[in-house]
């Protein structure tokens, strides 16, 4: 019994940071309609940064996400503007080939600059560590827990209420409507791509102080983010924190009591199983024109 | 669409014969760089039935190198005292007959996805059966199957294979060029225009996808037999290999989309540029290919093909303007 | 009623979640004629159309083809029986030419021996789209991808054409010629049923016309009756309070 809930408390966990790693990732599928193969990196440069900045400056890792968040903000802006936007107009393929050119770069860049080994972040109150009941929790998982799901919040409170979050949905649903109110909108699709690189950057932060990381895992989190939206749905952090959840429960789940060798079995079997019955994913696409 | 088939099949024949002369002067590297390529070509025009002509893009076609060779290296293994000139075909028809069930019972639930969703459900495949491949025991993905050496005493294996590579390649160029001229052929290339309005109009959208997808996977399936064969050696790493998956995508893309020459130029392409431009950068590896991808989808969306075929277009225009 | 229906609707019902798109629709229509569903915007056109080709499913009712029942089949099946459709908004194969969009109709649609050249050609000549058989699909205007749409349909060898508003935005020259290609698509034999909005071209065209108002058929008949039927005044012009 106990074990049960201890893997099942575990899975809330990885399923939180699963969720805030992908919800950068399902915005910019939302709105943009691009599959960005390039979050994972996006998520990466997030660790990496919060590792050299917190080790430098002898800080709590989760306070450096502002500064991470603000970097990351930038280079996405930019990085839509100068490359994406060329290839959104043209076959989804195009720009999911892009993305995927320049993870493969930037990749080999980290190699270069970080070494192809594991790195970790470490806090002060890594070892820190209380029980609730005979379920034992420590203080890391619990922060980046609560780290995680503040986040989502923020994210949500920002769409629905800010001016920005209004523009990016109307966006979403009726470009053509949208661009003749005026709306610029490379301006807010490069908007929209730099707030998703902020999510990924502060998701990265999270994954480091929890998992070690090399340059290598960017095609995982890539994956883990596009598995998440499909079960999720599109564009909303609500169906990412659903999507998230259920692939942390799985995951958790499934490398107790079925093995760990055996994780991509029962992810994609989900996964494939779910495209067929839902293919909307449970919560449906945020932004779906409403008919 | 106005060639003469038997004209065409001479050409194509004619440049099977070159190159199967090419060994004789060529030294071994090159030999080896010619196997890769011929290789490659096969796998991207196999690739190519489905994901150019039906434009249905897998992104998890390594799945069936794999299936094929482990099939084929597990019935060899049981059958080890037959003489190895009889090996090589049974492994082929186990290895095709293995990929051609797979295929046919995943094509069910997966070809009802589309477009990028078809692409990573197909990664999610290939994944799958590497993991199944890798776990059971039986299956010995990560203990790792020996190959008969089947090449005759009398050849350089190299060659052997190299020969091997060009007349499997052959085979597949015109089993796709007959499909692409078939009516089973302009039936594909209206699903992958406008799936709904292909169906609206007769097409038989569920069977020719499934077709389509059976052949890719089988064709994909004999290829990953030889490979296993010219490797000797392998395990679940060496041929569930995502830079495969990812590779048949760029050679269509290279060469252009949904052509027949397209995939193969795009091999021939990317296999010198990596293998021998590239060959002494190996750190640079990563880099060079996410950025020819990058060049590639900014410079030349629709492939080296694609650019030709423009570049004509406005030479003619530019011509004509004047006249008017 | 002298020969049998060639498309028989009975107690059609098609319901979106809560909404009743379809509300036990019944008609039938005679081969050969020219039939014109007309009706509000949302009276349910499409719909109708849709479940009658496959596209959906209908929650209540059969449709028949020739007396054989259709409903339930696969839509390319529906094709193969003889039944083709040309959609309001233009479907063209964009990479395509013309000819060869046509090609396609010619080679799958109904089922049985065929001459693809030829077939091709009489459509494209059927449309009045002969001189732009070479041309890349990209690059026509509205009115051609209408008349597009209209060959590769007929291209199919279907008994019986489904024409979704092919006059919709087309000024009085485009429509005129529209309305001659399906007057000569109906002397080749082929039944037509259209969905249209513009009531001049309706009135001058069909040889009976059926108005839907939410998803109920409310009037049935000869234009000049359904024109002067109060029910289909009121759904056009709303019930003066």
């Amino acid at each position: 019994m106990n074990l049960v809930v201890q893997t099942l408390a575990d899975g809330l966990v990885l399923g939180g940071i699963y969720a805030l790693a992908a919800v950068g990732f399902s915005l910019i599928f939302g709105v943009l309609h691009v599959i960005n193969l390039s979050h994972g990196i996006l998520v990466l440069l997030g660790a990496y940064l919060a590792l050299i900045l917190s080790t430098s400056l002898r800080i709590d890792p989760l306070l450096t996400m502002p500064a991470v968040m603000a970097v990351l903000f930038v280079v996405g802006y930019a990085y839509q503007r100068l490359l994406i936007q060329r290839a959104v107009d043209r076959s989804p393929l195009g720009s999911m080939l892009l993305t995927f050119g320049v993870a493969l770069m930037l990749q080999n860049t980290m190699i270069w600059v970080f070494s192809p080994d594991m790195k970790s972040i470490t806090p002060g109150y890594a070892l820190a560590s209380f029980k609730l009941g005979a379920i034992s929790f420590d203080a890391v998982r619990v922060s980046c827990l609560l780290a995680s799901l503040v986040m989502l919040c923020c994210l949500a409170a920002l769409l629905k209420f800010s001016a920005l979050g209004r523009v990016i949905r109307a966006t979403a649903q009726q470009t053509l409507a949208a661009r003749l109110c005026g709306v610029n909108v490379r301006h807010v699709y490069a908007l929209t791509f730099a707030v998703s690189a902020a999510f990924a950057g502060a998701s990265g932060i999270v994954i480091g102080i929890i998992l070690p990381f090399s340059p290598a895992d960017e095609g995982t989190w890539t994956l883990n983010a596009f598995v998440v939206v499909v079960l999720g749905g599109v564009g909303s952090p609500a169906g990412a924190l659903i999507g998230g959840l259920l692939l942390g429960m799985v995951s958790t789940l499934t490398a107790q009591y079925i093995g760990p060798s055996f994780p991509n079995v029962t992810m994609f079997l989900l996964l494939v199983l779910l495209l067929l019955v839902r293919p909307q994913g449970l919560l449906g696409n945020a932004f779906a024109p409403s008919r | 669409m106005t060639q003469k088939p038997a004209a065409f099949v001479a050409v194509i024949l004619g440049c099977a014969v070159v190159l199967a002369l090419a060994p004789l002067v060529l030294p071994p590297f090159y030999v080896r760089v010619g196997q890769l390529m011929l290789y490659s070509a096969g796998l991207a025009v196999a690739w190519t039935i489905l994901g150019g002509f039906a434009g249905y893009a897998s992104f998890g076609h390594a799945a069936f190198i794999g299936v094929g060779a482990f099939a084929a290296g597990l019935a060899e293994e049981r059958l080890a005292g037959l003489p190895p000139a009889l090996l090589l075909p049974i492994g082929m028809l186990v290895g095709g007959l293995a990929c051609a069930i797979l295929s046919a019972v995943v094509a069910y639930p997966i070809l009802r996805l589309r477009g990028t969703f078809f692409a990573i459900a197909m990664l999610g495949v290939c994944h799958v059966c590497a993991e199944l491949n890798n776990n059971i025991d039986a299956l010995q993905g990560s203990l790792g199957l020996n190959f008969p050496a089947v090449a005759p005493a009398a050849w350089d294996p190299a060659v052997f294979f190299y020969e091997l590579y060009l007349a499997a390649g052959v085979v597949v160029f015109l089993i796709a060029w007959q499909i692409q001229r078939s009516r089973f052929g302009a039936g594909l290339l209206s699903i992958r225009e406008d799936e709904d309005t292909a169906r609206m109009l007769g097409v038989p959208t569920e069977r020719y996808k499934r077709i389509a997808f059976v052949a890719s996977a089988v064709l994909t399936g004999l290829l990953g037999v030889i490979y296993a064969h010219s490797l000797g050696y392998i395990t679940t790493d060496s041929v569930y290999r995502d830079d495969t998956n990812l590779s048949l995508i760029v050679y269509s893309l290279l060469g252009g989309m949904g052509t027949l020459f397209g995939p193969v130029i795009g091999a021939f392409t990317l296999v010198f540029i990596t293998q021998v431009v590239l060959a002494r950068l190996l750190d640079f590896h990563l880099f060079a290919t996410g950025l020819l991808l990058v060049l590639l989808v900014l410079a030349a969306p629709g492939g080296v093909l694609g650019f030709v075929k423009s570049w004509r277009q406005r030479r003619r225009a530019a011509a004509t303007a004047p006249a008017e | 009623m002298s020969a049998a229906p060639i498309l028989r609707v009975e107690a059609l019902s098609k319901r979106f979640r809560g909404l009743l798109a379809i509300s036990d629709v019944s008609f039938a229509v005679e081969p050969g004629s020219i039939t014109s569903v007309i009706g509000p915007n949302g009276a349910g056109k499409s719909t109708l159309f849709n479940l009658v080709t496959g596209y959906l499913a209908p929650t209540n009712g059969t449709v028949s083809f020739k007396e054989r029942p259709i409903t339930g089949l696969a839509t390319n099946r529906i094709a193969e029986l003889g039944v083709a459709r040309a959609f309001q908004i233009a479907r063209p194969f964009r990479d395509l030419s013309v000819a060869e969009n046509v090609r396609i109709g010619a080679l799958f649609g109904k089922a049985g021996a065929r001459d693809v050249a030829a077939t091709t050609a009489n459509a494209l000549a059927l449309a009045g789209m002969a001189h732009l058989a070479t041309e890349p699909a990209s690059v026509l205007t509205v009115g051609q991808l209408r008349h597009l749409e209209v060959a590769r349909a007929i291209a199919t060898r279907a008994d019986l054409l489904l024409a979704d508003e092919p006059c919709a935005g087309l000024n009085p020259t485009e429509t005129a010629a529209m309305i001659d290609v399906l007057r000569r698509i109906r002397a080749s034999g082929v039944t037509v049923v259209l969905v249209e909005h513009d009531m001049p071209s309706v009135m001058e065209v069909s040889d009976r016309v059926l108005v839907l108002d939410a998803g109920r058929l409310i009037a049935d008949g000869a234009p000049a009756e359904v024109s002067k039927n109060p029910q289909v005044i009121a759904a056009y012009l709303g019930t003066p309070d």
